[in-house]
């Protein structure tokens, strides 16, 4: 089908005029515009309501979460001869030796001589903090409110629900809420921007399983395959040989309904056969990416989809996105030593990949790469793993980002120390809300709307984590 | 009639032998050789065999069930024998179906493959030098075998002290059970034979936690004997006034409906609790209690009832419908994990513990999630997954998948008949729950398509299977 960028270019013209009104569900609206014209999709239209902020430049976040809780003790290590000697008498078996890790030298060194080291596997984030790409965040984690040690066992403050429990702080670090919760930060980010884009299907975009972190009060996650969107094949062509049954499939799997359930599957449907006509022909014309990623790490693959994501901006008349990926397998409560190494690996070369992506389309600058994961894990060993945990160290990459530094509190590295709540779990001095507070600010929320992004943030310090430049 | 039907057909089912296992169909069929020690291949064939064509079809319904709920997934099992592992787990997971669920909770604990997946295999005291017990295992069976994060009442709501939700039990209690979780492991494991695999886990006093250990009110002292411990902490679960509500519920989720009454709960949990002879969880009296319910046989017109059918089973349910044959018994249907090209789900392929969806997994954005209702099998369901099943059914439909073949040889009468062809597979495949607006759709298509040569038939016969069920008013079992 044609388009042009001139029909994109009135869509953009005409948000800053629009009023703040109620609107249209997002799906609904996108169907009242027709299947048929795709390209000159009228924000007016569909009624669509100005966001909190107008923004004329490209930003995009990025969620690495890594599923099943990264082992963070493995991950960024003691270095300084003392603390790693007590990490490995801690850790015994399970310790990385020193002289495989992957010396930090931060901008601002750490207090009291300490040094610390990447796990060897991370070549490429090495090479990141170094260049002053990447900053390290420590001990981060859901926090309610901030809590002491005292507090956490006196239980004289609110805790997080469910801790330690997979599935729920999975939904915590993603929505603030445990399991059942039916919005997420990412999507709430994506709510506020909503109108910055020509359509607002493609603002937060899931390259893997569905995840609440992606769905907001009105964004809705629109999840893809790393190959792209799967195309439905009885769009184009006959089905049994007959081009009616080819509609009439069109027909029944679109059809409203008064039973919820139908009607949600019938409106993802929708959303996948207008949404794949728009992202494949935006992707078709983006500019064609030189960047190698490895096809057989699969967090590599999700990256590159959103890096042809990134590519096909214009064409598609995004502005503000967020993209979630994943990868799974990192609940090593056995085989840390022959698990750990090659997830690491994957992290390290699929995000290495990702950011040069970035430099070739000239956006780096404009494209924040974060991790996350359920919870950190326990310093103490079971004999070849390690345990459920709470606070833990993540990484937050791009252009703009403040980086060769480490950003909170450095833990103390002990078992029944100022930071343990047992067997070395760490008690978080930096919550999920301050780091997302710092990257939706980045992102052009201003400060007035936070609190809508992140109902808690409110009992937490702001500007802890300077990690833009 | 049809409640005095459904009942024998119930005692029929249950009353049913089981067919061949899937540990001897993995080993008559060449599975079992050492070639094969460190990957999966015939699981996924005598799974789809099971699924699709074998007789006791309830109790292949319910031992999938309980695969959902007591997950283990060959994503997780890097250990030789592996194959055979996965199979024997299935085995016992089917031994178990209309057995006592005790009976079931040890031989899962006791499983190579569970003991494998949650780490109590090998798992051994603390050393004295900062290794301690492995937990997994210790926190999962509450959290999801047994009775789950929050106190419930019996008819599966949770219980409030001042408004808040009371825990079921503590980090203290996963450490104590994490200790009596000590000193088993592989009985008489062996490289060159599986048998290992098959045999529940063997006991070694000099790995197990001579400690005390508490947990759940329970306080074992110091030395006691490590097998007796176990049996005490599986009583002590299973005897837990949670695990009726909790695994009853679970039950009706995967069986019945998403969102059952606070009474249907509380009804099936009552069977747990006693199957009438004073015998506490039996599992023909659940499942009974389950299927004959009368919300699970009165169809409801509210518009957030039903389940949405997860992806495997409407696989099942079309070989099933259609007699599906498979010549030289391979039953090669395969992984059909991927979420683009197959069902984006298959069968113990779970990326976790969590199944592939949750019980209380709430779709954003829907009127299901304001009216505080739960919809697990949206979990799994996204752009992707919404195109991908259409496509790969359309083939599946006409064409099969491996050499696994339908037979829609009966409905060739019909075929000329558009109407006729729909108000029977309508009935048959959705229980008549595509409505008129859909039958003129799918008939007005279906009419249009040529009828004079037997291929002709069978094909507008492949389209009307395909667009009911590809139906929402299909997908969505009311």
């Amino acid at each position: 089908m044609s388009h042009s960028n001139s029909s994109v270019h009135r869509v953009q013209q005409g948000v800053s005029t629009l009023q703040r009104r109620e609107f249209l569900r997002r799906g609904a609206a996108l169907s009242a515009a027709g299947v048929a014209a795709p390209w000159a999709l009228s924000l007016a239209a569909m009624g669509e309501a100005a966001a909190a902020t107008t923004v004329n430049d490209y930003k995009a976040l990025v969620c690495v979460f890594l599923y099943g809780a990264n082992d963070h003790n493995n991950t960024v290590v003691p270095f300084d001869a003392a603390t790693h000697a007590t990490y490995t008498s801690i850790r015994a078996s399970l310790a990385t030796p020193r002289d495989q890790l992957l010396a930090l030298n931060p901008r601002t060194a750490l207090p009291s001589s300490s040094q610390m080291g990447l796990a060897p596997q991370l070549t490429g984030l090495k090479s990141l903090f170094d260049a002053g790409r990447m900053g390290v965040v420590l001990n981060v984690g859901p926090l309610v409110v901030p809590t002491t040690l005292a507090q956490y066992y006196a239980k004289s403050v609110p805790l997080p629900p469910k801790l330690f429990s997979h599935n729920d702080q999975q939904s915590i670090w993603q929505s603030s809420l445990a399991e059942g919760s039916t919005s997420g930060w990412g999507g709430r980010l994506g709510d506020l921007f909503l109108a910055n884009n020509a359509t607002s299907t493609f603002t937060c975009m899931n390259v893997s399983g569905n995840a609440v972190f992606m769905s907001g009060q009105q964004a809705v996650q629109y999840q893809v395959s790393s190959t792209g969107a799967v195309k439905l094949s009885a769009t184009t062509g006959n089905s049994f040989g007959s081009p009616a049954v080819s509609q009439a499939l069109q027909t029944l799997t679109q059809a409203t309904s008064n039973h919820w359930m139908e009607a949600e599957h019938a409106r993802i449907m929708k959303r996948a056969v207008q949404a794949e006509a728009q992202l494949s022909a935006g992707l078709a014309a983006a500019p064609t990416l030189t960047t190698a990623f490895n096809s057989a790490n699969p967090l590599a693959t999700q990256l590159q989809m959103v890096a042809r994501t990134i590519a096909a901006r214009n064409a598609l008349g995004t502005k503000r996105q967020v993209f979630f990926v994943s990868l799974g397998g990192f609940d090593l409560h056995d085989n840390l030593l022959t698990q750990h190494p090659g997830l690491l690996t994957n992290v390290s070369e699929a995000i290495s990949s990702f950011y040069a992506a970035t430099v070739e389309l000239g956006v780096a600058s404009q494209v924040t790469t974060f991790t996350a994961s359920d919870f950190g894990r326990t310093l103490t060993s079971n004999g070849d793993g390690s345990d459920h945990g709470w606070g833990s160290h993540h990484f937050v990459l791009g252009g703009a980002v403040a980086g060769q530094q480490f950003y909170g509190k450095l833990p103390s590295m002990a078992v029944n120390g100022p930071d343990d709540v047992g067997q070395g779990r760490l008690l978080p001095t930096t919550s999920v809300d301050q780091l997302g507070a710092a990257l939706a600010t980045w992102f052009g929320v201003p400060v007035s709307d936070l609190p809508t992004v992140f109902p808690n943030v409110g009992n937490f310090d702001l500007g802890t984590l300077p990690l833009f430049q | 009639m049809q409640s005095k039907g459904f009942e024998a057909w119930l005692n029929e089912q249950m009353a049913m032998p089981r067919g061949q296992s899937h540990w001897d169909w993995m080993v008559a069929n060449g599975y079992a050789v050492s070639t094969n020690l460190f990957n999966f291949s015939g699981v996924d064939n005598t799974i789809w065999r099971k699924l699709m064509s074998s007789p006791d079809v309830l109790r292949q319904r319910v031992a999938f069930a309980l695969s959902e709920i007591f997950v283990i997934s060959m994503d997780g099992l890097p250990v030789s024998w592996r194959g055979m592992v996965a199979a024997n787990y299935l085995d016992i997971l089917e031994a178990h179906a209309f057995g006592n669920y005790r009976q079931l909770l040890e031989a899962v604990t006791l499983s190579v493959g569970m003991g494998v997946y949650l780490n109590m295999r090998g798992n051994q005291k603390a050393d004295g030098k900062g290794r301690e017990p492995d937990e997994n295992y210790a926190r999962e069976v509450m959290q999801l075998l047994t009775i789950g994060l929050h106190k419930l009442n019996p008819d599966g709501s949770v219980q409030t002290v001042n408004g808040a939700p009371v825990d079921s039990y503590t980090q203290d209690d996963i450490r104590g059970l994490a200790r009596v979780f000590t000193g088993w492991d592989y009985d008489r494991p062996s490289a060159s034979v599986p048998d290992h695999a098959a045999r529940p886990m063997a006991f070694s006093a000099s790995r197990h936690s001579p400690e005390a250990k508490s947990f759940l009110g329970v306080n074992l002292p110091a030395g006691t004997d490590g097998v007796g411990e176990l049996g005490i902490a599986l009583d002590t679960l299973a005897n837990h006034p949670n695990v009726g509500p909790f695994i009853g519920r679970q039950l009706i989720q995967r069986l019945v409906s998403s969102n059952p009454s606070l009474a249907y709960v509380s009804r099936v949990a009552a069977a747990f609790a006693n199957n009438g002879q004073g015998v506490r969880g039996d599992l023909t009296a659940v499942v009974r209690a389950v299927l004959m319910d009368v919300e699970a046989r009165t169809p409801s017109t509210q518009p957030g009832s039903g389940k949405l059918r997860e992806p495997i089973l409407r696989l099942v349910q079309w070989a099933r419908t259609f007699n599906a044959s498979s010549p030289l018994g391979q039953w090669n249907v395969g992984n059909t994990s991927s979420a683009s090209t197959r069902l984006g789900q298959s069968p113990l392929r779970s990326p976790s513990v969590f199944n592939f969806f949750r019980p209380g997994y709430v779709p954003p954005g829907t009127p299901l999630g304001s009216a505080g209702l739960v919809a697990p099998e949206f979990q799994i369901t996204n752009e992707s997954t919404v195109v991908g099943y259409a496509n790969w059914m359309r083939t599946v439909i006409g064409n099969g998948v491996g050499e696994v073949k339908a037979d829609y040889t009966p409905w060739l009468p019909l075929a000329g008949d558009a109407p006729a062809l729909f108000d029977a597979l309508n009935s048959l495949l959705a229980a008549g729950q595509l409505g008129a607006v859909s039958r003129a759709t799918v008939t007005a298509a279906v009419a249009s398509m040529p009828v004079s040569t037997e291929v002709n038939r069978i094909n507008r016969i492949c389209a009307t299977v395909w667009l009911i069920m590809c139906s929402p008013e299909y997908l969505a079992q009311k």
